[in-house]
C-alpha cells in the first residue's frame, strides 16, 4: 500500500516514516510544505513530495498514485481548518481510497466531563482556538465524506508522546530548570497515547474496512496521573520531585492578538474578509503587531522563585478527572496498544539521552 | 564612490548572498572599500532580487563573460559548484573569498589551493566565527591559560532546520553529501581546529540511514589527556552553547553569541555573564571603549579582512590551506562512521536500520 503522509516532519510524522520506513510493507511518501522540513526526514531516502498543503491542486498532484493518505498535519486555528477541506478535495481528485485523520480528543476539551465518549455531542466554545478549529475540521470531513469518494476515519489522541514530543522535551527542561509545576499536585489523569501505539491505531484506521466514516478516541492502556507521568522523568534525571510545586490553577488573560485570531477563523469572518478594504485590514494588523500586553507578572517576588512554565492547555489538562475510552478502537479496529506505559517511558527517556540530556539511568 | 574600491563579484545569489552578503557589502560599499560589479545566478528571479540591492551591477548567468582580474569574487553559489568556480576565478587572476563549506570534499578543497597557489592568487574561506571576539578570547584563554590548562569541553550546537532552502538539492545526498556534520559541522570543527590543533582521536556516530543525518556525536580525543564531546543537530533545539572545564573554572560561549561570554572562575560564588568590550589602557588603568564586534559586524569583518589583503594591510585570517583542514577532519569522521543508538526503535526497526546504514548510510567521499 502507497501511503501519502501529510505533515510528516512533525513529531507524529516523522516517527511513523521512521517506523514504516523501517518495518512495515507501506511505501511512504512525505508530504511537506516546505524544503527546510526535509531535513530530518533526509535520514532516508525518500520519494517526498514538497507543496502547499492548502492548495487542493499541488496536493492532488503529490498524492497522485496514493492509496491512502494519512493527514498528521498541524498548524493554526485557521491553517486546521482550511487543511482538512484542501487534504479531501485532494485526496478525492487523486482517487485516494481512504484518508486518516489526526484529530485531537480536544474536540471534548482538555479536562472533558465523566462518561465522555465518541456519542459526546461536540460544541465550538472551547476557550482554546485549537479545540473550535478541530472541531470544525472534523465537521467538514464528516460533511465531505459523506457526499464524496474518500473513505474518512478520524482518530482522536490526546496528549501524544515519545521521542521528540514536546511534553517529554519540555518537561525535563523544566525539572531542570526548576520551573516544573503540577496542578493540585498533578492527581489529574493524563490522557497519554505513546506516538508508536497511535501510529498502531493509523495503521488499523488504513486496513480496516468497516472503519470507514468512524471517529475513534485512542489512548494508552493504562490510567496515569501527571504525577506519574513527571515522575518518570524527574527519576531519570536525578531531580527530586519536591522541587515540582504544587499549584492552584491559575488565571489565564489570553493575549489579544490570539482572541482577534479566534474571530478571524470563524467561518463567517472568513467570508467578510474580502469585503473590508486593504487599508483597514493593515492598519488593523499593525495595530495588533504593536499592541502591548498589560504586563501580569508581580516583579515583588523572592529572588530565587523560578517562575512556573504553565500554560493555558496544561493548566486544563492536569484538571482533567476523566480517562478517555478506546473501547471503541478495540471493538471495532482491534485496536490493543502494543507499548505498556513503562514500556513507552523507558523508550522515551532513551530519546532524552540521545538528545544529550543529562539522563542518570 | 572611491576610485580605490575594490571592484567585486557576487556569485550565487541565494538566500547567504540576500541575507549576509548583500548587507555586508552595502556597508563596505557606503564605507568606499567596495563595489559590487556584477551579480552572478543562473537564476533571473535570484538576481532580479540582488538587482534590486545593487542596481548598478552588471547581472550574467555565469563567470565566464566576466571580467575577474584584479577583482575580489565571492563565491555563495551551492557548494557543489565551489570548486570549479573558484578555480577559474583564481586562475583568471581573481582573490576569491568562497563560502563555507569550501567544497563538498577534501580532493575538491585541494583543487581550489592548487589553482590559487598556482596563479598566486589569494583564496579565503568564509570561517566568519573566527572573527567574532566571543571566539577569540577563548583562543586566548586556552593559550595564555589564565583559568588553568583545558581538561575537557562539551559542545552542544543546532535546532529545527530553519535556514529556507530553495530547492531540495541541500537535502540529496546525491547532491550534498553530507548533512548537518557538513553544514554547521564546518564551523564548529573550524573553531576546534583553530584553537585545539588536531585531534589524536576522533569518534563518529550519526543517524543517517540510507540518506544524511540530522543528528551525529563526536569524541574528540587530545595529547594530554583533553577530551570532548560534539553534538550537531537539525533536529530538536540544543543548547546551542560551548562549555569549556578548565582547571579553575568553566566559560561557556553561546553559538551566534559573537561578542558575549560566561565565566564562573574558582572562588567566585555566582556566574558571570557579560559582554566583550575594547579597552584603552594607560599604565595599569583600563578604559572601556565600548562592545566588540557583533555577529553581523564579524561578517563584515572577514570580508573586510580579504580586501585588506588584497590592498597589502592585513594577512587572510582563514586561507584556503585554513579552510579544508575541517572538510579533512569531516571526512575522518565519516571514514569512521557508526550507527547512533536509537533506544527507541523496536528490536526489528534497529536490525532494518543497521542493515540500510550499512549497505549504503556512508556519504559518498
Amino acid at each position: 500500500m502507497k501511503i501519502a503522509i501529510v505533515g510528516a516532519s512533525g513529531f507524529v510524522g516523522t516517527r511513523m516514516v521512521e517506523r514504516w520506513m523501517l518495518d512495515s510493507p507501506f511505501e511512504v511518501v512525505p508530504v511537506v510544505r516546505s524544503y527546510s522540513s526535509l531535513a530530518v526526514l533526509a535520514r532516508f531516502d525518500l520519494p517526498w513530495r514538497v507543496c502547499d498543503v492548502f492548495a487542493p491542486d499541488a496536493l492532488a498532484k503529490a498524492f497522485e498514485g496514493c492509496d491512502a493518505v494519512v493527514h498528521s498535519a498541524i498548524g493554526d486555528a485557521g491553517q486546521i481548518v482550511q487543511m482538512a477541506e484542501a487534504i479531501y478535495r485532494a485526496a478525492e481528485a487523486a482517487r485516494v481510497k481512504r484518508l486518516v485523520v489526526l484529530s485531537s480528543a480536544s474536540v471534548h476539551g482538555q479536562a472533558p466531563p465523566e462518561s465522555t465518549d465518541e456519542t459526546s455531542p461536540l460544541h465550538e466554545r472551547h476557550t482554546m482556538a485549537y479545540n473550535n478549529a478541530k472541531v470544525r475540521a472534523e465537521k467538514i470531513l464528516r460533511r465531505l465524506s459523506a457526499a464524496g469518494s474518500v473513505e474518512v476515519v478520524m482518530l482522536r489522541p490526546s496528549v501524544v508522546y515519545g521521542p521528540r514530543s514536546r511534553w517529554i522535551a519540555d518537561t525535563a527542561k523544566q525539572l531542570l530548570e526548576g520551573s516544573a509545576c503540577l496542578i493540585h499536585g498533578g492527581e489529574a489523569i493524563c490522557n497519554g497515547i505513546y506516538v508508536d501505539n497511535l501510529i498502531q491505531a493509523v495503521e488499523l484506521a488504513l486496513k480496516v474496512p468497516r472503519a470507514a466514516g468512524e471517529v475513534f478516541l485512542v489512548g494508552d492502556a493504562e490510567t496515569v496521573t501527571w504525577r506519574t507521568f513527571y515522575q518518570h522523568i524527574a527519576d531519570a534525571l536525578g531531580v527530586s520531585m519536591d522541587s515540582v510545586r504544587s499549584i492552584p490553577p491559575p488565571l489565564f488573560v489570553r493575549p489579544l492578538k490570539e482572541r482577534v485570531g479566534d474571530y478571524t477563523a470563524l467561518p463567517v469572518t472568513q467570508k467578510i474578509l474580502p469585503l473590508i478594504p486593504g487599508k483597514v485590514k493593515r492598519l488593523s494588523k499593525l495595530l495588533l503587531t504593536n499592541w502591548q500586553e498589560p504586563a501580569l507578572e508581580n516583579a515583588w517576588r523572592l529572588p530565587s522563585e523560578t517562575p512556573c512554565a504553565t500554560t493555558e492547555e496544561l493548566t486544563l489538562l492536569q484538571q482533567c478527572t476523566w480517562q478517555l475510552p478506546s473501547r471503541k478502537a478495540q471493538a471495532m479496529l482491534g485496536y490493543n496498544p502494543e507499548v505498556s506505559f513503562d514500556e513507552a517511558m523507558r523508550r522515551s527517556l532513551g530519546w532524552l539521552a540521545f538528545a544529550g540530556f543529562p539522563v542518570a539511568r | 564612490m572611491s576610485n580605490n574600491a575594490i571592484p567585486t563579484v557576487l556569485v550565487g545569489c541565494g538566500a547567504v548572498s540576500r541575507f549576509f552578503y548583500a548587507p555586508s557589502l552595502t556597508a563596505l560599499e557606503a564605507k568606499g572599500l567596495l563595489r559590487v560589479e556584477a551579480l552572478v545566478d543562473p537564476s533571473a528571479e535570484n538576481l532580479r532580487a540582488l538587482a534590486e540591492v545593487f542596481p548598478k551591477a552588471q547581472k550574467a548567468a555565469s563567470l565566464a563573460d566576466l571580467p575577474l582580474a584584479s577583482r575580489l569574487v565571492i563565491i555563495a553559489s551551492p557548494p557543489k559548484f565551489h570548486a570549479e568556480q573558484s578555480s577559474d576565478a583564481l586562475k583568471r587572476g581573481a582573490a576569491v573569498l568562497c563560502e563555507k563549506p569550501m567544497a563538498n570534499t577534501v580532493a575538491e578543497a585541494g583543487t581550489m589551493i592548487d589553482a590559487a597557489r598556482e596563479s598566486g592568487s589569494l583564496l579565503a574561506v568564509g570561517l566568519y566565527k573566527r572573527f567574532f571576539p566571543a571566539c577569540e578570547a577563548i583562543k586566548g584563554l586556552l593559550e595564555k591559560q589564565p583559568l588553568g590548562r583545558l581538561k575537557h569541553f562539551e559542545i552542544e550546537e543546532g535546532g529545527k532546520f530553519g535556514w529556507q532552502a530553495a530547492s531540495d538539492s541541500f537535502f540529496r545526498k546525491s547532491v550534498t553529501p553530507g548533512g548537518v556534520l557538513l553544514d554547521i559541522g564546518v564551523h564548529v570543527l573550524d573553531l576546534l581546529l583553530w584553537w585545539l590543533d588536531e585531534p589524536a582521536g576522533v569518534d563518529y556516530e550519526d543517524d543517517a540511514i540510507n540518506g544524511q543525518e540530522a543528528n551525529c556525536k563526536i569524541v574528540l580525543t587530545y595529547p594530554e589527556g583533553v577530551r570532548g564531546e560534539v553534538r550537531l543537530s537539525r533536529d530538536w533545539g540544543t543548547r546551542n552553547e560551548y562549555t569549556f572545564r578548565f582547571e579553575r573554572g568553566v566559560v561557556r560561549y553561546k553559538v551566534n553569541d559573537a561578542n558575549h561570554l560566561e565565566i564562573l572562575a574558582d572562588g567566585m560564588p555566582a556566574l558571570l555573564a557579560g559582554s566583550l568590550q575594547e579597552v584603552s589602557r594607560a599604565g595599569e588603568r583600563i578604559f572601556p571603549r565600548g562592545m566588540q564586534r557583533t555577529n553581523p559586524q564579524s561578517f563584515i569583518e572577514q570580508i573586510r579582512n580579504v580586501a585588506a589583503a588584497m590592498q597589502g594591510c592585513q594577512r587572510v585570517r582563514v586561507p584556503g590551506e585554513e579552510g579544508i583542514r575541517s572538510l579533512r577532519l569531516i571526512e575522518r569522521c565519516y571514514a569512521n562512521r557508526r550507527l547512533m543508538p536509537m533506544p527507541w526503535l523496536t528490536a526489528c526497526e534497529a536490525d532494518a536500520a543497521r542493515r540500510l546504514s550499512e549497505t549504503k548510510g556512508a556519504p559518498a567521499k
